[in-house]
């Protein structure tokens, strides 16, 4: 997105460099030669896999056929989605989950990050205990979870003295999963953030202590703006990966109780893999492709409004 | 800009404020790791006890029992040569391109560099099950090789994301000057730039190491038995016939995380730059 500025910003090389020498013949296929492997890659394991998976979305295509074999039956795999109350819900649950996830990691990150923030000693070792949950694998951090939160033998329980199905009814399910989502992706935010304010200029922050501004009046009127450029980045980046949330989910529930925890992720991943309707799930898969691609697209122009002001 | 706590006399009572909301919020952030890790050294007596155990004689017989599974130090081993293999494709294919993005205005550039984001923010999911269709034609699911693949649809973005910010910032005096003295692109790119590069490389490659090493999806869809990587192991643990085998969960999670975490502590100044990069500098 740089790439206009750079360009201005820097001539060409190849124009800088005196042509003292005649290059090797070899030199004028250097940037082919360096891109066309990437190339090649991203078509084989991304372009093609996607053109097919559109294909397949319009096809009837059972795994015993031929891989073109699928007879076309134009959108019904989408109509078909579209009639399933399991699919709609899956659409609610997974934006309500990314908002609730999302906005919960930005609050805790960012008073952790201001925490963080203090000069005091020992403060890197607590930046380091903090950020454990985000770097442990996923799934056996959620497994952990549900350990903790089992109903007869977990330490939850226990406390609270009370013998709670956590992962069993669609209210707690939903509860414990968002729950050990903020635990394993607040460190995630808390880091960007803390990054941002540790590049913050301390000047404008000096001139508001001396014209006798209070600590909340500079968090509310000098941090807060000066930090958003990496709020936007945390938020963009959590509320992407949230909306493809699946290890989780997986390990806890597996998308229930009763649909509860159902996100698309998971409903694509049933669809295709637990009952081998391919078709159907590359037509869900495209769904969510075409949803996060809008998601980006939003993000994208907010960014590029606020550059612009 | 960092906060220095005001006046002298509040300083005090705010550091106690900080040190205490800090120690309540680690202990908060560790304490699930740190009761399985405990599990881990129960007998199943223990971990059945009510009220729960806070102190006991800890046995190491999970993870004998663990280890005593010859599927596990193979799952440990294709976990290795899997993500390692993806992480080494990612660097080989990746940081030529990245070089040229960094350096070399070409027709497509931008385009190429976006469908590159494009890749990593997509969901994996959706790229997985034409993936598998297609791989279970040519006969290469539950091979390694299928995961590698499938790795590096998150490992190569990764790799050209941040390598071309690593090559923007370094000078290009030094290219420009040995071009000068006859080098040929290529001879210049190996002997002079690559060198340099390493530390860019060294930060790429912990954090696609990082990814690769906790994928759970790609690896429970695309292997077997033979072939499963230690996540898809370990939940195995947790999906027995007479369901969850509290020892093998605990003993085989702590194992799996073990190698992370002492490699993401190794190399924790790269992670905020490779998490946040390129999303920053736009």
């Amino acid at each position: 997105m740089a790439d206009a500025s750079t360009i201005l910003a820097k001539p060409p090389l190849a124009a800088t460099a005196p042509a003292r020498r005649r290059p090797l013949a070899l030199d004028r296929y250097f940037v082919t030669l360096t891109v066309l492997p990437t190339f090649v890659v991203m078509v084989a394991i991304f372009g093609l896999p996607l053109l097919f998976s559109l294909y397949l979305s319009f096809t009837g295509w059972s795994p015993n056929q031929a891989l073109l074999g699928g007879a076309f039956v134009g959108f019904d795999n989408y109509a078909d989605l579209f009639a399933d109350p399991v699919f709609i819900g899956s659409i609610g649950i997974t934006f309500g989950y990314t908002t609730a996830a999302v906005s919960a990691q930005l609050a805790a990150g960012l008073g952790i990050a201001l925490l963080l923030n203090v000069d005091l000693p020992y403060m890197r070792a607590f930046r380091t205990a903090l950020v454990v949950p985000m770097m442990i694998t996923p799934i056996v951090g959620a497994l952990c979870w549900k350990l903790l939160l089992d109903p007869s033998h977990g330490v939850v329980n226990y406390w609270l003295g009370q013998k709670i199905i956590w992962l069993g009814q669609p209210d707690t399910a939903m509860l414990a999963v968002w729950l050990v989502n903020v635990w394993q992706s607040t460190p995630y935010v808390a880091l960007i953030l803390l990054a941002g304010l540790r590049s913050l200029p301390s000047e404008p922050r000096e001139a508001a202590a001396i014209d006798g501004a209070s600590r909340w009046q500079m968090f509310l009127h000098i941090t807060l703006p000066l930090l958003k450029p990496y709020l936007l980045v945390a938020l963009l980046l959590r509320t992407i990966f949230e909306f493809r949330a699946f290890d989780n989910i997986y390990a806890m529930t597996g998308g229930g109780p009763a649909n509860a925890t159902m996100v698309l992720s998971m409903f694509t991943y049933l669809a295709s893999f637990v009952r081998f309707d391919f078709a159907l799930g590359a037509a869900a898969s495209w769904m969510m492709l075409l949803m996060s691609m809008l998601i980006c697209l939003f993000f994208i122009a907010v960014i590029r409004r606020r550059d612009a002001n | 800009m960092a906060i220095v706590v005001g006046s002298r006399r509040t300083r005090w009572l705010g550091r106690a404020l900080v040190y205490a909301a800090l120690s309540l919020l680690s202990l908060l952030f560790l304490f699930p790791l740190l009761w399985v890790l405990g599990l881990s050294f129960k007998t199943r007596m223990q971990t059945f006890a009510d009220p729960p155990l806070f102190l006991w004689w800890p046995t190491i017989e999970n993870y004998v029992d663990v280890f005593g599974r010859s599927d596990f130090g193979l799952a440990f081993l294709n976990t290795l040569i899997v993500s390692g293999s993806a992480v080494g494709l990612s660097l080989c294919v990746g940081v030529p391109a990245a070089y040229a993005f960094a350096r070399f205005p070409f027709r497509g550039r931008s385009f190429l560099f976006f469908a590159l984001l494009v890749m990593r923010m997509l969901p994996p999911i959706a790229v997985l099950v034409p993936m598998y269709v297609l791989f279970s034609k040519l006969g290469l699911t539950t091979t390694r090789f299928s995961v590698v693949l499938a790795y590096s649809t998150f490992s190569l973005p990764l790799v050209v994301w941040i390598m071309r910010g690593f090559f923007e910032d370094l000078p290009a005096e030094l290219e420009e000057s040995a071009w000068i003295d006859g080098a040929n692109r290529f001879t210049a790119f190996r002997l002079i730039v690559l060198p340099l590069a390493k530390p860019g490389m060294v930060a790429a490659s912990i954090l696609c190491l990082q990814l690769a090493w906790n994928d759970f999806l790609f690896a429970a869809v695309l292997t077997n038995n033979a072939s499963q990587t230690l996540p898809v192991k370990m939940m195995t643990f947790s999906a027995g016939d007479s369901g969850v085998d509290w020892g093998g969960v605990t003993a085989s999670g702590m194992l799996v995380i073990l190698p992370v975490i002492i490699f993401s502590f190794l190399a924790q100044r790269h992670l905020v730059a490779g998490l946040s990069s390129g999303a920053v500098k736009g």
